[in-house]
């Protein structure tokens, strides 16, 4: 096993063990490997830097390299694709731990020699690789254990180096939950959140966005390629999506919900009249109607033919006929399941239940929601057609006080 | 369908054009000058650099000691002040990244732990400096520092650990804003104006102990460490990028320019009050009574709550500051609402720094004016290795791109690095072999 600080700025011996030149960086082949390889070293001497293949290299060790030929190739070091230098793009750079969910600091590199091959393990995090880096001759010690990531554990590599395929895994990343993804990315530097982002598959990014904060979100769409914008744009629930736009500038905007589906576009069309502050601008358009002829267990079959379930399904709205929008009761699914399926909805339903005009305020419109433990209000116009529902979660972004996230205290924030 | 596509996307055009118009709550110019507030903050926060307990010390005791000797240095010190501050918040503005960050990942662990080293004892100092200034205030009310200074540091550090500090820190800036009244007090002191002109432009120099003391001290306080790392990070949160970068600039230059005009007022009216009866600065009490062509009898009470509010506003933040930057620096856990074992070296600093602070302010018969401008000019001592480490960073090419430092900016930003480090140096030199240029 072999740290990357302990074979930096070591000597290359030749066959006679006479020093040729010193270890500057270690060229490590990044893809579809969770340990990637290591496929040669950048040798300087004197002003020069050049490549060493790894085939030239017998050893690496503590001592320095040794090489296996007299031959010496002094073209000048140029990158190749997918090629990252650990010294240079690696070491002391951020990335995203998948298994512990953080964005930590590389302070060493781990090798092992696998198979004849040298490959990058994993990344020290721990105080011990600090102190490694501060005095390799182990002058401080510490007697807490080394703590090493394992690569394959790595979601993302904040580095400008490379392409944003080669340092992210999309796969690795898509394991954590959005609320996750979303507060990493909010850890790293503006342009590597993006990045990750960037990196993700569209309905998952849609779900990382909906997490952050919406002027971040507006500002990751507003710098992506507008085709992939619009198919996020589609993923991310209507309410969602009718914020994101109005926070981007008009054109942006326009032009974004251009590209978007038929059926998209017109769910997030219906939102946006709505001012911010109100119910109508809280609602979203995602919810489930039944007409009230139907039996529970026809409800319940129809629940699980249809082609996509919202995600609230836990109260169900009962309208007057099949394509009508006027509201006259809610069933709470756990009263459908226990019902008798022979039943009419019109019995199991509730006719009384709390609601909201779009027009109420939003912050009144959530104190009633926790008052009342509810998980969703539906919102209704005039005549008492249902115009979209407001859930539980966005009531409770209202209520929460806004600094429930700390950070540093700004002098004027 | 009802409508058809081109309908729906007719009404969505409409409407997004309709909330651009700002027709939205706060809209319009309302939401245009709440924006613009938003933005604003790096430059204010510069133009509040001059009035924490050691600025108000160093400034008062430049009037009262040397007149009007040192305003020649107000000029080249708000250029130099303003190149350093614009060069850390482009740096945020272009690599979205703290310049602890910028640090660790260019320059690596040594150089990243010594500059840490560096801005842990700069910033110890300042600490410190808060806490005298606490002292200091609330004796001018009566209040014995042994009560007084404890009772603070376990306020701050429950505020800011337990509580929310936020809700406070406005409070505290309000207080601070009593400074201001050294500028009613400098015009009402009918200072001599050709002599302050003069002044302002004649350059005098001085190879003695006392006026190098007070020059290094100077320049300790404007160009403080911890404020070029502050900007930095308040710029990266604030979310400036390059499209509105100009503005932020233009805050950062009138922030700067801002301070060191409430510096330029401080200095001349104690000259005027304070210098012109021979009155040395020997106590906070001293420092209030420049402000009584202003406020008369209340000058020292009012005087008091400035110093309050400032001191205990900059004693919440910076070690907090200083615990962020080391600990993002060297990849330790961060943030307040962590516990110990979770996050034991961020908030181990941060508790550390207010021990100390609060530990030496206590002391008593600590001469505290003497004390306030000794941590300033450690502050000035250190400076150079802050402004080596900026200049390296900004002119990066690799780093800052397009964004370099221009060659005449460089010209000026390097001046200022040499000349500050001459400066210390040879305060340094005076200090040890006091013969040398007698």
């Amino acid at each position: 096993m072999l740290y990357l600080s302990q074979v930096l700025g070591r000597p290359i011996r030749d066959l006679e063990g006479e020093r040729v030149a010193t270890v500057r960086d270690v060229i490590v082949r990044l893809g579809e490997d969770d340990h990637p390889p290591v496929t040669g070293l950048v040798a300087r001497f004197g002003r020069r830097e050049f490549f060493l293949s790894r085939w030239r290299i017998t050893e690496l060790n503590e001592q320095g390299a040794r090489l296996n030929s007299d031959k010496l190739n002094l073209r000048p070091f140029v990158r190749r694709d997918g090629e990252v230098l650990l010294a240079r793009d690696v070491l002391d750079k951020q990335l995203i731990d998948v298994d512990g969910k953080r964005v930590v600091r590389v302070n060493d590199v781990q090798l092992i020699e696998a198979a004849g091959e040298l490959r990058v393990t994993g990344a020290d995090v721990s105080l011990q690789g600090l102190y490694r880096r501060l005095a390799p001759g182990g002058f401080f010690g510490t007697r807490k254990p080394v703590e090493v990531l394992d690569w394959a554990d790595v979601g993302y590599l904040a580095t400008d180096a490379a392409t944003v395929q080669l340092k992210s895994s999309s796969g690795k990343l898509a394991r954590l939950h959005p609320v996750e993804i979303a507060r990493l990315a909010e850890a790293l530097s503006y342009q590597h959140g993006f990045e990750v982002v960037q990196s993700l598959d569209d309905e998952t990014a849609a779900e990382t966005l909906e997490e952050m904060p919406a002027e971040r979100q507006a500002r990751i769409l507003g710098n992506m390629n507008e085709e992939r914008a619009a198919d996020i744009l589609e993923w991310m629930s209507p309410d969602e999506a009718a914020d994101v736009l109005g926070d981007l500038p008009e054109e942006k905007a326009e032009e974004l919900l251009g590209l978007m589906e038929d059926e998209e576009q017109a769910d997030v069309a219906e939102l946006l009249p709505y001012e911010d502050d109100t119910a109508g601008g809280l609602m979203t358009t995602e919810f489930v109607t039944l007409p009230h002829q139907l039996t529970v267990g026809e409800a319940l079959a129809r629940l699980r033919e249809m082609a996509e379930t919202p995600n609230m399904i836990y109260y169900l709205y009962v309208v007057e006929a099949e394509s009508s929008w006027k509201l006259v009761g809610v069933i709470a699914l756990r009263s459908l399941i226990l019902a008798d399926p022979a039943m009419p909805l019109a019995e199991v339903m509730r006719t009384e239940f709390q609601r909201a005009h779009p027009d109420e305020a939003a912050g009144e419109v959530a104190q009633r929601i926790a008052e009342y433990n509810l998980l969703a209000l539906p919102v209704m116009d005039e005549s008492g057609d249902i115009l979209g529902i407001i859930t539980v979660d966005d009531a409770m972004e209202i209520l929460l006080p806004k600094d429930w996230r700390q950070r540093l205290p700004r002098l004027f924030a | 369908m009802a409508e058809s596509r081109a309908d729906v996307l007719a009404t969505g055009r409409r409407l997004l054009r309709r909330r651009g118009r700002g027709l939205k709550p706060g809209g319009g110019l309302r939401g245009r000058l709440l924006a613009y507030l938003a933005i604003l903050g790096p430059g204010m926060i510069a133009a509040s650099a001059g009035n924490d307990a050691g600025g108000i010390a160093t400034f008062a005791a430049v009037g009262a000691e040397q007149s009007y000797r040192l305003l020649w240095i107000l000029i080249p010190i708000t250029i130099s002040l303003g190149l350093v501050q614009e060069m850390c918040a482009r740096m945020g503005a272009v690599t979205g990244k703290g310049l602890a960050d910028l640090i660790r990942e260019r320059f690596g662990v040594r150089w990243t732990a010594f500059i840490m080293l560096a801005l842990l004892i700069a910033n110890a100092g300042v600490t410190v400096s808060e806490f005298v200034g606490i002292a200091a205030a609330t004796e001018l009310f009566g209040v014995p520092r042994f009560v007084s200074v404890p009772l603070s540091a376990i306020a701050i550090w429950w505020l800011v650990v337990k509580s929310s500090y936020q809700r406070v820190e406005r409070v505290f800036l309000l207080m601070s804003l009593v400074f201001l009244g050294y500028i009613v007090s400098a015009f009402l002191a009918k200072p001599d104006w050709s002599a302050v002109a003069v002044s302002l432009v004649k350059p005098s120099f001085s190879f003695e102990y006392a006026y190098l003391f007070t020059l290094v001290a100077v320049v300790g306080t404007t160009i403080s460490p911890y404020m070029q790392v502050y900007i930095q990070s308040s710029v990266v949160e604030k979310g400036v990028t390059l499209e509105d970068y100009g503005r932020t600039r233009k805050d950062v230059w009138v922030g700067t320019t801002l301070a060191i005009l409430v510096v330029f007022f401080i200095v001349v009216s104690t000259a005027a009050t304070l210098n012109k009866h021979g009155i040395h600065i020997e106590s906070a009490a001293d420092a209030a009574r420049a402000l009584e062509p202003f406020a008369g009898p209340y000058a020292e009470k009012l005087f008091a709550i400035g110093l309050f509010g400032a001191s205990m506003l900059a004693a919440g933040v910076l070690p907090l500051a200083t615990a962020y930057s080391i600990s993002e620096a060297l990849g330790f856990e961060k943030g307040v609402s962590r516990s110990f074992r979770e996050a034991p070296i961020f908030l181990g600093v941060f508790t550390f720094l207010i021990t100390v602070g609060a530990a030496i302010a206590v002391i008593p018969g600590l001469p505290l004016i003497r004390v306030l401008l000794v941590t300033q000019v450690i502050n000035g001592l250190l400076l150079p290795i802050i402004l080596f480490a900026i200049l390296k960073l900004v002119n990066d090419r690799e780093l800052m791109g397009a964004r370099v430092n221009g060659r005449v900016y460089n010209l000026g930003a390097w001046f200022t690095a040499i000349t500050v480090t001459l400066i210390s140096l040879l305060f340094i030199l005076v200090t040890l072999f006091p013969r040398l240029f007698k």
